[in-house]
């Protein structure tokens, strides 16, 4: 009879499987002092999960790629240049290892070109990249950007579009978004951008669209509605500096000009983009201290050289500076030399106002025109067209497109505006 | 390290073990960018912390990049000397220490602030801040320290802390500085910016080594045997990834299937599953080689599934569907179990009529059960092995490493299962023990009954235990 031993052996597995199920229970429990970081944060969840896997598989070329997208988007979302350094290693890692067909180095390096404002770079980079895969959605996103930045319109919207048809989602939705507002369709641009809003999970992401959602808001000068977004932005972030300077930008259209100044100060501090610092000088002069306007624009000139210094070339920022500081001639070859490389929107409409500064309106008409005719809604552009169309003593001209001008967003620019303002009673007599 | 870099991955123990060990053997040359290192908007800081028995003095450094030397210039004027003494007063409010709750009040010993050439005829800058504060760390003490100075600006901010006439205990902060005092800044690829702002540690009196940042670097449950797997399966990871010569290749395919079995022989994988099965149902040898084939094609498989799902979706997070399938392993082991409880009970009442070969069949259910929950979980090894291979374009290779790491799984299991078999017979074979059990159990039928439902308890037990944790590990 061996039955009853079988039996008896059950006492003896009671006690080894206590054990073991023992071990098993206490030997998974975490460190209570594991500093874990936020589970929310996805793509710094990304970075440190590719850096840990390269640092045991360092010749896994994907995984490279990959690093350096993430890193050309932190440097995006921190506002900090460090990562573009990064990226551009990371990326060449990758093609060091993988050097024919690399589709996903192609398109790290077409991100961090567009990053970096070297548009054709970008769009040479998205184009080697679709050689190699033509279902690359990430790859038609870079082109999209490129293309729009160059001002290729058509081509930026094909390209949106593939990417769209390739992999519905927030980066195409948000494309798609900034292709119909560049069309001037805002209310579509809008419901676009709130289904991106929908899709998106991540803080940055949400901040992001939330941003543009309130850029949308202000341009239809609704700025109540720009208001909500913002706040709603930073709720979601609250270190972003895009969502900090719409905020700004609101305030002083409600005529909150301390919590304006303060904005700027705060936003200008972590960001000192030649953008933002001239922003805050156009709001510093509003007030009355040209002095402090004038500390923040050379603030800016060493911003622009020290871009320059590192082999960048960006135009517009270049030329805007030239306008604010008064230097006309140098602004229409600043921002003729840039409409030479890409004609966007935003470009020609910064040459046909330095034109109109230089005293030549004539040639400023046809630029102006051109933007006109593109459709984009924009207060600014509108106004710049009305006030050249009036120095050519286009009076009807100039009346219509101040009035589009001041009923689109009636408070485009706190220094423009009032401008405006007195131009249209001008006209108008 | 960084924040963002040494988090605990949940990836799972062996990823975090291997991925530690590796930490910074991957440094490339600087980047030839005459720029500030950091970027022109960085304000960088570094606070060096030296603990004395009776005082805690610092050494701060702020190292600015040009554009905000540039911000700050109308604020230092003529006077460098007025602006550090300045800065540092401020930085110092900032600084918050605290030594058991008390907050330390810092003098500033001394300051001073340079400027240095930077990019595109600008400068950069550079203050630095000696601080000291009495303190009673004659005692046992927390100190808990907390950066405020200019948080809100991009930049590197980095923490040492060193101890003279007491120890640091469990201290999460390096003893140097890894950018020699924002001198020289790690061009490192793979390591995001430092952004150390807070920290805290034990100040315990005596001398002695201070535990210092090994704490952060020492996976979890570091014993010998974890530490030697540890190191095996690293040097696996890199063969799988390094010039392949057919010696070496071999060498691999040797060492998947050793680290297979070492693997299988941890905790979990369905042993005491196994081990109560051939005990209560009478086992043979053929079942222990059954469930241990079964074990090899289930993990295999597992592996090339959620490898294929984990290289086709980065969405897909690995740990989450680890716990899942660890969630469904546990769960297949309580459906098994209630089978032969089911079954059992059946037995104990119409067992006069019961079919024996009915009753095979069943069994054979069952081992595969107990095969297929064993191998369901792929070992994460064995995943990252076959995600390298794919990258590098050896998925072929990565495959038969995966498939030679199941057949070394496989192995230990039905040597664990054979062993049990062979204590078993030899505790048939002592008279006492078959005396002793007829004593205590006086119904021949009703026993095997009993017994066989004691079992298959026990594998439920057992099925809900592993549940149990899949579902801890899950949420």
């Amino acid at each position: 009879m061996r039955r009853p031993l079988i039996y008896l052996g059950v006492p003896v597995l009671v006690a080894v499987v206590l054990l073991l199920t023992g071990g098993v229970l206490g030997g998974h429990s975490r460190p209570a002092a594991a500093p874990v970081a936020a589970p929310t944060d996805r793509l710094a969840d990304s970075i440190a999960r590719a850096q840990d896997r390269l640092r045991t598989l360092p010749k896994d070329w994907r995984t490279w790629a990959a690093l350096a997208s993430a890193y050309v988007e932190e440097a995006r979302v921190t506002a900090n240049p460090t990562y573009y350094q990064k990226a551009q290693g990371a990326a060449q890692q990758s093609l060091t290892l993988h050097p024919d067909g690399n589709v996903d180095a192609l398109v790290a390096l077409g991100a961090l070109a567009n990053a970096r404002h070297d548009f054709a770079g970008a769009r040479d980079q998205a184009r080697a990249a679709l050689a190699v895969d033509g279902y690359s959605a990430d790859a038609y996103g870079v082109l999209a950007d490129a293309q729009t930045q160059l001002g290729d319109s058509a081509a930026a919207t094909d390209a949106v579009q593939r990417m769209l048809d390739l992999r519905p989602g927030l980066a195409a939705y948000a494309r798609a978004s900034y292709d119909l507002e560049l069309h001037g369709r805002t209310d579509d641009a809008t419901a676009l951008m709130r289904r991106a809003l929908d899709a998106a999970t991540d803080p940055h992401d949400i901040a992001f669209c939330r941003n543009q959602l309130g850029e949308l808001a202000w341009q239809r000068g609704d700025v109540a509605g720009a208001r909500r977004e913002y706040t709603a932005g930073l709720a979601a972030d609250a270190t972003s500096v895009a969502l900090r300077r719409g905020l700004a930008q609101v305030d002083a259209a409600d005529g909150h000009l301390d919590a304006a100044l303060a904005g700027y100060a705060d936003v200008t501090g972590r960001a000192p983009t030649p953008g933002y610092l001239i922003e805050y000088a156009d709001l510093l002069r509003l007030v009355g201290r040209p002095a402090d306007a004038m500390t923040q624009l050379s603030l800016a000139d060493a911003a622009v050289q020290l871009f320059t210094a590192n082999g960048g070339v960006d135009g517009l920022a270049t030329a805007s500076l030239d306008l604010a500081t008064g230097r006309a001639a140098d602004a229409v070859t600043a921002a003729r030399a840039e409409w030479a490389r890409r004609q966007h929107v935003d470009v020609t409409d910064t040459l046909a106002w330095a034109l109109h500064a230089a005293g030549k309106d004539a040639e400023a008409l046809g630029y102006a025109r051109r933007v006109a005719g593109t459709g984009a809604r924009n207060a600014s552009y509108a106004y710049h067209l009305g006030a050249i169309e009036a120095a050519l003593g286009q009076r009807d001209a100039a009346r219509a497109d101040l009035t589009r001008a001041l009923t689109t967003n009636p408070y485009f620019s706190p220094l423009e505006a009032p401008v405006a303002r007195q131009l249209l009673t001008k006209v108008g007599s | 390290m960084a924040r963002r870099s040494t988090g605990p991955s949940r990836t799972g123990r062996w990823l975090f073990v291997v991925g530690a060990a590796l930490l910074g053997v991957l440094v490339l040359p600087a980047h030839p960018a005459s720029a500030h290192p950091l970027g022109n908007f960085t304000i960088n800081q570094y606070d060096g912390l030296t603990v004395h028995p009776d005082r805690v003095e610092v050494t701060a450094v702020v190292d600015a990049a040009e554009l905000p030397t540039r911000q700050e210039r109308p604020l230092v004027g003529g006077d460098p000397v007025g602006y550090a003494a300045k800065a540092c007063r401020e930085l110092a409010d900032s600084f918050e220490v605290r030594a058991s709750d008390d907050r330390l009040k810092w003098t500033v010993v001394s300051s001073s602030f340079a400027y240095a050439p930077g990019t595109g005829g600008l400068e950069t800058s550079r203050l630095e801040c000696a601080l000291r504060a009495p303190a009673r760390l004659d005692t046992p003490a927390t100190v808990t320290v907390t950066n405020h100075y200019r948080t809100d600006r991009v930049g590197w901010r980095e923490m040492t802390a060193t101890a003279d006439g007491v120890r640091l205990v469990d201290s999460p902060l390096s003893a140097t500085s890894v950018s020699n005092e924002l001198r020289a800044y790690p061009a490192d690829l793979l390591s995001s910016a430092l952004d150390q702002t807070r920290a805290s540690f034990r100040v315990d009196p005596g001398v002695g080594a201070s535990a210092g940042p090994a704490a952060v670097v020492t996976p979890r449950g570091s014993d010998p045997l974890s530490r030697i797997t540890a190191t095996a399966e690293r040097r696996f990871q890199l063969l799988a990834g390094g010039h392949l010569t057919p010696l070496l290749a071999v060498l691999a395919v040797l060492l998947a299937i050793l680290l297979g079995a070492g693997h299988a022989a941890l905790p979990g994988h369905g042993k005491t599953v196994l081990a109560a099965y051939l005990a209560g149902r009478r086992g043979r040898p053929r079942d222990a080689l059954a469930v241990g084939a079964m074990v090899t094609v289930t993990h295999t498989g597992a592996v090339l599934v959620v490898g294929l799902l984990l290289s086709v979706s980065t969405a897909l997070a690995g740990d989450r569907l680890l716990a899942y399938l660890g969630l469904a392993s546990g769960l297949l082991i309580v459906v098994v179990g209630g089978w032969m409880l089911v079954k059992s009970r059946r037995h104990s009442h119409h067992h006069h009529h019961h079919d024996h070969s009915h009753s095979h069949s069943h069994g054979k259910l069952s081992l595969a059960g107990i095969g297929l929950a064993g191998g369901l979980v792929p070992s994460p090894s064995a995943l990252v092995v076959l995600l390298g291979a794919i990258g590098l374009g050896r998925a072929g290779f990565g495959v038969l490493l995966v498939l030679a790491y199941g057949l070394g799984m496989a192995g230990t299991l039905t040597a664990a299962g054979l062993l049990l078999l062979a204590v078993q017979r030899r505790m048939a074979r002592a008279g006492w023990v078959a005396r002793l059990a007829t004593r205590l159990t006086p119904r021949g039928t009703r026993r095997r009954a009993t017994g066989t439902t004691a079992t298959a308890a026990l594998v439920v037990l057992v099925g809900l235990g592993l549940t149990v944790r899949a579902l801890a590990g899950a949420v």
